[in-house]
């Protein structure tokens, strides 16, 4: 990561933090009890970068 | 992070479980009212709707979360789109930029560059900026609902 000019992110950084953060925070929205939180931010955040891999794999025949 | 304290006049029930006569007319439109305030200062400032109901660890991970998106997608040089939209998409854009309230202004002073969208990761960073916005959007109508008493 670079901040001079601004983040050069990778595209599975970006995928990382994206799903990260927004897991993050619908875990918050939706848990009121912090395990409850923290289990469904790990299955939120395991789900989008499944299927984020998932859907990069079944794209893939189509990139050349 | 210990959290969440009831809502604002949380549903009353009387000793039995059972759920109480609603309020009079006049109360509720004040929590109706409240509601709304609750609602536009949590789109204004992120969390801000959550704080106000003593929501605390709601409250800052909204501040967090949004506010990392918004400086994350603006640094990545994402597109922060104006009020000069040129088409449907680009005002679906701005929609869901402005949903970041306060946070759409810090996003345009830290872009100070401009968008550079020819690379990826501008492109990324055009759905981090319009991703926060929804995602405040959001947390507002969550704030608002649960000042009415109906989520928590």
């Amino acid at each position: 990561m670079n901040a001079g000019m601004g983040f050069k992110l990778s595209h599975l950084q970006s995928m990382l933090l994206f799903a990260l953060l927004i897991s993050i925070a619908f875990g918050f929205l939706s848990r009121r009890q912090p395990i409850e939180r923290v289990k469904y931010i790990v299955w939120s955040l395991l789900l989008f970068l499944l299927i984020g891999v998932g859907i990069g794999w079944a794209m893939y025949p189509f990139s050349r | 992070m210990a959290d969440e304290t009831a809502p604002i006049e949380a549903s009353p029930q009387d000793s039995t479980g059972e759920t109480a006569a609603p309020g009079t007319p006049s109360q509720d439109s004040r929590r109706e009212t409240m509601a709304y305030v609750i609602g536009v200062a949590g789109w204004l400032v992120p969390g801000l709707g959550h704080a106000l109901m003593k929501m605390w660890g709601r409250a800052v991970m909204c501040f967090l979360t949004v506010g990392t998106l918004v400086i994350l997608g603006a640094g990545m040089r994402g597109n922060v789109f104006s009020s000069t939209a040129n088409d449907a998409f680009d005002w679906l854009g701005y929609l869901a930029d402005l949903g970041t309230g306060t946070f759409y202004l810090v996003a345009r002073s830290v872009e100070t560059g401009g968008p550079d969208v020819s690379h990826a990761g501008g492109d990324y960073g055009t759905r981090f900026l319009a991703t926060a916005g929804v995602l405040n959007l959001l947390s507002a109508l969550h704030a608002y609902e649960a000042a009415r008493g109906r989520k928590a």
